[in-house]
């Protein structure tokens, strides 16, 4: 083939970008602070963006996840778990499922990551002020609900009754368990445990979650539920909750997609018209309800 | 599109020469059996035929390097490691010669997502704005084409900085573009004079006329309503999808197809050197969706030629004030192993049917 | 390795953990010096080796590899290395295809007390290794182009086959038509040809009402191979409309038993052969050289060996000029199995051809010119898979090894290398299932004569076993089998 008449090749040389804030595929670099084994296969880490002018102007807000990535194995999405009201660092919460969170549950302290956040949008924290709050989740489902809740509780001020209904399998595949203690003894809010099979020193609630809320009946007045955890809790939760008469406004969930680019162009993480991590995670019950049948 | 030049079809080597002065200039090339754009030597003669496979993996590229990460052993501290990430890239000057209309309205098909979202892709914008785009207006259809159904056209200017259309003895080229006037005005050009620009116009009105009278455009207004309408017509979709292969070579061809992939591969087997790369990907692959966990939202083959048609023909035109993600090439229906025809599924999904009988 | 850069080439050994890597090891005891270019893998059975990872190490860079296992009738498995001999002796028959010298790669067997065997093998090895000096990178290949592009040149002409009387092709058809209809009550579907988008193009029909077997259609248009529909319906029951060609798909799947006899309807009819829509369009003068199809005819049909084309750019053309490249070399145009076939069987008259068009091409270049070849072909490879999708024997789609992560042979990098990596993959995949249907090559939507790699592997399994895929439900694929005593390898003394 003839040769083409080229400016010199490298001469061109363009920087496209010096982290996340100019080029949304460029991770920041982060190093892990340390490590929580919640349950043999969901593990917590904590991380903190290493340039420290970085970390400092970090804002995100509750519901918002991230890009974690492992140089070399590739990138899978989480929600920021920890609040924004505690930036001492970055909490994600990794299930293990497949190559990438394989690799993320092997990281040790000192270990160095990729994270490209916060993406994606946020749960309505702002109109729920004053209202009262059930959350509802579902084994690694409590997730997100953490950093709302969190949040919620350092400024408890702004909201009404807190109540939380936090399901697992069994007693071993519940995550959080510091917290959930906190939970328990705190006065502020109303804590209910339940798990699917129940060994017989079980003090808490046995029973799947939509019965054990039909049993709770939190109030519809002036609530909001935010429910997370596996399809089929969210299907059977949301009929538990339409049976306490909560409007589609009033329930909010998050909807979780294979994801790559996670900025709305890379095409793959759409329903319908909405992208996932653009539009989304966060839905309300009214926006699916108006998404294509393609949950 | 007043600043026109014209081009005597002798003169075209070196005007081109002149254009794609310190550019890589593509144009199209015969390799083999296939048209495909490669870099164009000085004094080379282009192929005036519209090629195979779009150019629109020239700003866009097949598989390119979003960055290199680097761990380094800290000297003093040997099990302290750091990372650093290598974002350059090499984006010489660029000049795609030889397009078609409906190829370059691709260009505007991937700005309006890459560039004008919630966030910018600064590697497409990197070589969106370092390359000039010179289209070929169509003398004649040829019978796939449907380019005047989605709103493109044998002369459309979308996403072009020139447009060059042959007339007797030559082309007539108009500026789309303050930089195609940049260009054209660096490479010496006599001006088209108001006769030949009127000649190109014919050319155009006369396409146009052979593209309506061999094929004319059906209504479409209604198509992104009745594919949301047609989303759950399963026995519709399985009827659509049930020769589709579920390979990829629709989107490949695709001028307006821009969905990516993004993975990690390693320099050698110590984890001390890689990349990042993000290359082209198609939904119609079981692949795309597919979840960690083993969940697939489009497990069957129909339910990924559902959302192929209802994105090109529905979810993109209600984010895009209208505008069609189809530039009605048909490359996806020649280049098709089992000749699925995208036009046929439009015209059937807009039409009434039993399922959802109002149209 | 920085003292012996330049000094030392990089040979890869796979030793079995058994044999090999013990006399090896009583090599190494033994204290025999032996040249250091050598690179040891320890697997468990020289069986386990798979062909790819020959492939994988030789287009990496390496200058040579070496497989050694036990003695055939020694395995430590049994069984091992029987399979490992036909399935090695099959890659080093394959190599030159792809313009790599076969001496590059040997596989031979040593035991754990043969220290100075071992010795005297990786010795002789290395230095013939030394000899051919270092391996040549595809990506460093001269792009090489012949001008006789297929398509282009007028080939050995289609031989003669025994057309039916005039008029009877209609009646056939129609008495095709009953009988599926017939069937249909029973039948999840029937999947058969109909006219396409236009005069050109048949395109496949999936008939499941009665009226749908109206559209029903016969001709040289139906170029698809409709079994790479077959194993997609599983339990389901359903029909099959083929052509000579695409029986043989059939009685490969069966034989694979990755459909189940009950599941299936046969129905066909005797073939006169398909055409190269590109040939015809050429023929028609109705490219502008490019992708334009231009003015479409508006009508083709076919009496005996000639095409007549209305419209725009009538004309009449012979068959005989138009065919696809498969049909010349064709000695199977009358279904091999079916549970109906209407129409008069036609054989056809004179030789088949000594190679297929794609073949006979390959085999007149230089190893040199091959990697030019290969290189300049897969230069617009798209990695679409639309030839992996349209092969009815590859029913691994979904899971397919050339985008799997797990396991991880390929990146998507747009490389000569990874594309070439997924043809080498495919030709590998199916020695021995291959029945020629040329779908590969149809398919491609750039037109790479992806399907001349599969014919030269079918060549090397013709040769070591005396074997044909497709043709007998009965039968075994050579490289799923083996023998212990191998009636055409013949060993290589190393």
């Amino acid at each position: 083939m003839p040769d083409a008449i080229t400016p010199e090749a490298g001469a061109h040389v363009t920087t496209l970008g010096s982290g996340f804030t100019d080029n949304p595929y460029l991770p920041d670099v982060a190093t892990v602070l340390e490590t929580v084994q919640e349950t043999p296969a969901i593990k917590t880490l904590r991380v903190r963006i290493d340039d420290a002018a970085r970390m400092d102007a970090f804002r995100f807000n509750p519901g918002q996840v991230g890009q974690l990535s492992l140089f070399g194995v590739g990138e899978s999405t989480f929600v920021i778990n920890s609040p924004p009201t505690r930036m001492d660092y970055l909490q994600f919460s990794i299930m293990r499922a497949g190559e990438v969170t394989a690799a993320l549950h092997g990281l040790k302290p000192g270990d160095k990551v990729g994270v490209r956040a916060p993406l994606g949008n946020w749960f309505p924290f702002e109109d729920m002020r004053g209202k009262d709050i059930v959350f509802v989740g579902g084994g690694i489902g409590m997730a997100p609900l953490r950093t709302l809740l969190l949040y919620m509780l350092d400024n408890r001020a702004d909201y009404g009754n807190i109540t939380l209904l936090y399901g697992a399998r069994t007693p071993g595949d519940m995550a959080f368990r510091d917290d959930v203690q906190d939970w328990l003894g705190r006065s502020d809010m109303n804590t209910t445990l339940t798990v699917d099979q129940a060994p017989d020193d079980w003090p808490h609630r046995a029973g799947l979650i939509p019965h054990v809320l039909l049993d709770l009946a939190p109030s519809n007045a002036n609530s909001v539920a935010v429910l997370c955890g596996p399809p089929i809790m969210i299907k059977f939760t949301v009929e538990a909750l339409k049976k306490l008469h909560f409007a589609d406004e009033q329930i909010i969930t998050t909807l979780e997609r294979r994801m790559k680019c996670g900025i709305g162009i890379c095409g793959r993480c759409n329903i319908g018209t909405k992208y996932v991590c653009v539009d989304g995670p966060v839905f309300s019950y009214a926006e699916l309800k108006e998404l294509p049948n393609e949950l | 599109m007043s600043f026109a030049r014209y081009i005597a079809r002798g003169e075209l080597a070196r005007a081109l020469d002149l254009m794609a002065r310190g550019r890589v200039a593509y144009a199209p090339r015969r390799e083999a059996d296939a048209v495909v754009f490669r870099p164009r030597a000085e004094g080379e003669e282009p192929l005036l035929a519209r090629a195979t496979v779009p150019p629109k993996g020239i700003i866009f590229p097949q598989s390119e390097r979003l960055f290199a990460f680097i761990r380094e052993k800290d000297p003093n501290d040997p099990g302290h490691t750091t990372v650093r990430l290598d974002a350059t890239a090499d984006i010489p000057p660029a000049l795609i010669f030889g397009g078609r209309p409906c190829d370059a309205r691709g260009f505007h098909i991937f700005d309006r997502v890459y560039l004008n979202g919630p966030h910018r892709d600064p590697y497409y914008a990197a070589r969106r704005d370092a390359t000039v785009v010179v289209t070929l207006a169509c003398a004649k259809p040829c019978s796939t084409c449907f380019c005047h159904w989605t709103g493109c056209g044998p002369a459309d200017t979308t996403g072009s900085d020139i447009l060059m259309t042959p007339v007797e003895g030559g082309f007539v080229a108009q500026a789309v573009t303050p930089r195609g006037q940049e260009v054209l005005e660096g490479a010496s050009l006599p001006e088209a004079g108001a006769d030949r620009v009127m000649a190109a116009e014919a050319v155009h009105s006369a396409t146009l006329s052979a593209l309506e009278a061999q094929n004319p455009a059906p209504d479409l207004s209604t198509t992104p309503r009745r594919l949301r309408e047609r989303f759950d017509d399963s026995g519709f979709w399985r009827a659509m999808s049930d020769k589709c292969l579920a390979c990829g070579a629709c989107t490949y061809l695709c001028p307006t197809c821009y969905c990516f992939n993004i993975t990690d591969e390693n320099d050698g087997g110590d984890g001390m050197r890689g990349r990042r790369l993000r290359s082209w990907d198609n939904c119609m692959s079981s692949l795309f969706t597919r979840e960690a966990s083993g969940h697939n939202p489009r497990m069957g083959k129909a339910l990924r030629l559902r959302n192929r048609v209802g994105h090109k023909f529905s979810y993109y035109p209600d984010l895009h004030e209208g505008i069609v993600s189809c530039n009605g090439c048909g490359r996806c229906i020649t280049g098709c192993p089992v000749s699925v025809d995208i036009r046929e599924m439009v015209v059937r999904a807009t039409e009434p049917s039993e399922e959802t009988p109002n149209a | 390795m920085p003292v012996l850069k330049g000094k030392e080439l990089r040979v890869v050994g796979f030793l079995c953990n058994w044999c090999s890597y013990g006399g090896a090891d009583t090599a190494g005891v033994g204290r025999f010096s032996q040249p250091t270019d050598l690179r040891i893998v320890r697997v468990p059975c020289s069986g386990r080796v798979d062909p790819l990872f020959i492939i994988k190490a030789l287009i990496s860079g390496a200058d040579g590899v070496l497989v050694s296992g036990c003695h055939p009738r020694d395995c430590h498995y049994s069984h091992g290395n029987f399979y490992a001999r036909r399935r090695l002796e099959t890659l080093k028959s394959f190599l030159p295809a792809l313009g790599i010298d076969p001496e590059r790669f040997q596989y031979t067997w040593v035991s754990a007390s043969e220290g100075q065997r071992w010795k005297n093998v990786v010795s002789t090895f290395v230095e013939k290794v030394h000899q051919l000096g270092h391996a040549p990178h595809i990506e460093d290949a001269v792009p090489y182009l012949p001008l006789a592009a297929a398509g282009d040149a007028l080939r050995a002409p289609l031989r003669p086959l025994a057309y039916p009387p005039a008029g009877s092709l209609a009646q056939s058809l129609e008495r095709l038509r009953e009988r599926i209809r017939a069937a249909l009550p029973e039948l999840d579907c029937v999947i058969g040809w109909q006219q396409g988008y236009d005069a050109l193009h048949a395109t496949p029909l999936f008939m499941r009402k009665p009226e749908d077997v109206d559209k029903l259609t016969w001709g040289p248009l139906n170029v698809h191979n409709l079994a790479t529909y077959l194993p997609q319906f599983k339990n389901r029951k359903v029909g099959v409309v083929v052509k000579g060609c695409d029986s043989r798909s059939v009685i490969e799947l069966l034989q694979e038993k990755l459909i189940e006899p009950d599941n299936v309807r046969v129905f066909g009819m005797p073939c006169e052969g398909v055409v190269d829509v590109a040939r015809v369009q050429k023929a028609l003068g109705a490219d502008d050289g490019g992708d334009h199809a231009g003015t479409a005819p508006a009508s083709m049909s076919v009496e005996g060996d000639v095409l007549t084309v209305t419209g725009a750019t009538p004309a009449q053309l012979k068959l005989a000029d138009v065919v696809a490249e498969k049909c010349r070399t064709c000695d199977t145009p009358s279904p091999l199995l079916g549970d109906v076939v209407e129409g008069v069987a036609s054989a056809p008259a004179g030789a088949p051809p000594a190679a297929p068009p794609g073949l006979e091409a390959l085999d007149a270049m230089t190893p040199e010119q091959r990697r030019g070849f290969w290189r300049a072909q897969m230069e617009r490879c798209l990695r679409c898979y639309a030839c992996r999708n349209a092969c009815p024997m590859c029913v691994c789609r979904d899971q397919c090894i050339g985008e799997s992560r797990d396991p991880h042979w390929t990146t998507q990098e747009g490389n000569v290398r990874e594309k070439l990596q997924f043809q080498i993959i495919h030709a590998l995949h199916l020695a021995g299932r291959c029945t020629e249907c040329g779908e590969c090559q149809r398919a491609c939507p750039v037109n790479i004569p992806v399907l001349a790699l599969k014919q030269w592997m079918n060549r090397s399994v013709r040769d070591l076993f005396d074997y044909r895929a497709g043709m007998d439900v009965e039968a075994v694929p050579p490289l799923l089998s083996f023998a212990v005593e191998e009636k055409n390898i013949k060993e290589h003394g190393l």
